[in-house]
């Protein structure tokens, strides 16, 4: 039977980190290197690959549409060589990616990644908050990482009788059962701040996810009286 | 005679051990000489102001008659004052008491009385060093119209712009790049005055006899060939003579060589020490701000740092060793400096106080060693400021931890864990990612909560937060260090807590404006 799995290609301390990290989320993590000595590394389950693989392989063993690729190779020039080949072949598997800079980021989506993540960029934003904003910073990195009672859920309407044909900004959201709703994510996959223009002018819909925050107990209210929590697909959001 | 020595060195060593005294001397070494002293400027304006007052007058008295109070002023009031100035530098200048201690010392060593006499000349030629210095002769001068019943010493006046010099950093600075080319100076100025010698004289025995030739005296020879050689050229005085006008020939080519040769002494003297000018404005620049955050190695991720921190409208100082990364960064419009940051000499060399002036010290090289090396170097300067280092391996951060940096930030964990969120809640990562990304106008901010704040709001209950369209996120409670989710309507605000609101940056601003105005609308 055909399982959801990490593929993470490239094999250095990005690929442990990530690897580390969605091992509870996935059935299985498998790593790709391009060096052939890492295949009898003992702690991970490491396959050699080459940059010239017609992916037949890949495509018998692992379902890709559920499962989730990384290319993590630190050359940015083979980063996107691997981007390139892996969509030329699997037009749904979702393609997470690691730049350098900014250059590569629009290459690497140009090559067909679902969602590129520019180190220098994210690292130097993360910096700058943590001195900025502190406070600000603290407090998103543990609703976002569960290291606090807050938790952050993506709820899916499936009950917008519920609201009675209101519109976003008729809401106080602050005060709503317990929770804070930051944003909402129409139809259309496009995502607007709950304040936004283009969400007060948007009535409330059955298909509309919420993202809110909030201690546990209160989510689960929330959720017994609109909808239930959901999962995006990638393939649906980052492209 | 004893009784003399016994009176001279009791009140020498009273004054050198006494506080208040010590306290004035240095406060008055300080408004006159040290460039760093926050009040020096202050003194500084009033001395130029003085000086072009005591201008204007002068150029006003030479048309029209001056009012009895406008000479007095000028005659006595800023004369007094440069007088106090140049009584306090020679005050200043060197301590009396100091060489009468270190000559009694001495005196005591080899077992004999203090030898007065020898103390006087030690006194006098300290002094006299100062006083025919040629800052301090140019003071004197100004001094000079003090005396204005004399009509010829009113000219004086014009030594006061000289004292220009003395106050304007710009003018010390112009003297000490000339002085740099001293010797080509010299040189030059050899060679124009043998020039002008030779063809003053060539001149005066072609021209002198000539009666249809305005050249008559030495004096009209030397003042033409000064006028040619300086390409001026007024022409009231011209050679009538062919021979003459060989001469002059001479002299103009001659002329032309020296202007050319003074143009290029003087660009060259300005683009060797153009780097260190530069510098040394960046130095000073840099010992006057307040606050700025310190940025120790300029690579990618400190590039980004920097340009972020800086579009915020923060200050911030780059220190690197490597010439060419401190370029980038000039470049880049920073104020970046060519220095260790894993040195001290580096950080008393550039007069930063680490404790008062620096927010957060970044260091922000792409090797640990190096950020190791500087933190270290840091914390043994000041043990207060908060360093946030930049963590390439793992293995190190214990490293990290023992050299007392208050934040470290590992890229590679930072990528698993938004990679954990990314494969999980797709909605709510990219809302977050909003948040902190400046990319959307979609904002977190934190808003202090004032005295002023207080005096409009107490209660969370008060605040208007769904007619500005922002979310009230939390309070974060500086006491408790604690941060309240979604506080109760009746959650009391105090002074120092937090306010954190999400929405559209203009209306977080607006709220912000709403909540310092309420009480005055």
């Amino acid at each position: 039977m055909k399982e959801t799995t990490a593929l993470i290609f490239g094999f250095n301390k990005y690929a442990i980190e990530i690897a580390n990290n969605v091992v509870s989320k996935y059935n299985d993590v498998k790593i790709f290197s391009l060096n052939q000595e890492d295949v009898h590394n003992k702690d991970y389950d490491i396959t050699y690959f080459d940059l010239s693989e017609d992916w037949n392989e890949l495509e018998a063993e692992f379902d890709l549409v559920e499962s989730l690729a990384f290319c993590v190779l630190e050359d940015d020039a083979q980063n996107i060589f691997l981007t390139i080949s892996l969509r030329s072949n699997f037009k749904d598997l979702t393609l997470i990616t690691i730049a350098k800079d900014m250059e590569s980021v629009n290459k690497l989506n140009m090559a067909g990644a679902n969602k590129v993540i520019p180190l220098v960029e994210t690292t130097a934003e993360i910096i700058t908050n943590m001195i900025e904003k502190p406070i600000a910073t603290k407090v998103l990195h543990s609703i976002l990482y569960e290291e606090s009672d807050l938790k952050i859920a993506q709820i899916k309407v499936e009950n917008a009788t519920f609201f009675h044909g209101q519109f976003p900004v008729d809401i106080e959201w602050s005060r709503y059962k317990g929770i804070i709703v930051l944003s909402i994510m129409h139809e259309n996959m496009s995502s607007d701040f709950i304040y936004s223009s283009k969400a007060k002018h948007h009535e409330i819909k059955d298909g509309d996810i919420f993202v809110v925050v909030g201690y546990e107990a209160d989510i689960v209210e929330f959720e017994k009286l609109i909808g239930s929590r959901c999962n995006v697909s990638w393939n649906n959001w980052g492209r | 005679m004893n009784a003399l020595k016994r009176l001279i060195l009791d009140a020498s060593y009273h004054l050198n051990t006494s506080d208040s005294y010590q306290k004035k001397k240095r406060f008055f070494y300080n408004l006159l000489e040290n460039d760093k002293y926050r009040y020096k400027k202050y003194f500084d304006l009033v001395m130029i102001t003085l000086i072009f007052i005591s201008v204007a007058i002068l150029i006003r008295g030479v048309k029209y008659e001056m009012s009895d109070s406008l000479i007095f002023f000028n005659s006595y009031v800023i004369s007094i004052f440069f007088l106090i100035e140049y009584l306090l530098r020679l005050w200043l200048t060197s301590s009396i008491t100091d060489t009468v201690i270190k000559r009694d010392e001495y005196d005591s060593l080899l077992g004999r009385d203090i030898q007065l006499s020898k103390v006087f000349s030690q006194v006098l030629r300290d002094k006299f060093r100062y006083i025919f210095s040629l800052r301090a002769i140019i003071d004197l001068l100004a001094i000079m119209p003090f005396f204005h019943e004399l009509r010829l010493l009113r000219i004086f006046i014009l030594f006061r712009i000289f004292k220009l010099f003395r106050y304007a950093k710009s003018f010390q600075m112009l003297t000490s790049v000339l002085a740099t080319k001293k010797i080509e100076f010299l040189t030059l100025l050899m060679f124009a005055s043998v020039v002008i010698f030779v063809s003053s004289i060539l001149i005066y025995v072609m021209e002198a006899n000539n009666p249809v030739s305005p050249i008559n005296t030495l004096f009209d020879s030397v003042y033409w060939s000064v006028v040619t050689i300086s390409t001026v050229g007024y022409g009231d005085v011209v050679p009538a003579t062919s021979e003459g006008r060989f001469v002059a020939m001479a002299v103009i080519i001659a002329g032309i060589a020296v202007l050319a040769f003074t143009t290029s002494i003087v660009v060259s003297a300005f683009t060797e020490k153009l780097d260190e000018i530069k510098e040394n404005k960046a130095i000073e620049d840099a010992s006057k701000l307040k606050e700025f955050y310190l940025i120790c190695g300029y690579e990618d991720v400190a590039r980004l740092v920097a340009l972020k921190l800086i579009k915020d409208k923060n200050r911030v100082i780059v220190i690197d060793e490597d010439y060419e990364r401190v370029e980038k960064a000039k470049q880049d419009g920073l104020i970046a400096l060519c220095y260790n940051p894993g040195s001290i000499s580096s950080y008393e060399k550039l007069h930063i106080n680490l404790a008062s002036q620096v927010k957060v010290v970044l260091c922000l090289r792409e090797d640990d060693v190096e950020n190791v090396y500087t933190a270290l170097t840091v914390r043994s300067l000041c043990k207060e400021v908060h360093i946030l280092s930049l963590l390439m391996n793992d293995i190190n951060r214990k490293k990290m931890i023992f050299t007392g940096i208050n934040e470290i930030v590992y890229p590679q964990e930072l990528i698993g864990m938004i990679t954990r969120e990314f494969v999980g809640q797709t909605v709510a990562f990219e809302a977050i990612h909003a948040l902190r990304s400046d990319q959307t106008n979609f904002n977190i901010e934190e808003i202090a909560i004032t005295d002023w704040i207080l005096n409009n709001f107490t209660l969370v209950e008060q605040l208007d937060t769904k007619r500005y369209r922002v979310v009230l996120l939390g309070i974060y409670k500086k006491e408790k260090s604690r941060f309240f989710f979604n506080p109760l309507d009746s959650t009391v605000l105090e002074r120092g807590d937090y306010f954190l609101v999400i929405g559209l940056g203009v209306f977080i601003k607006e709220f912000e404006r709403y909540l310092q105005k309420k009480s005055s609308e």
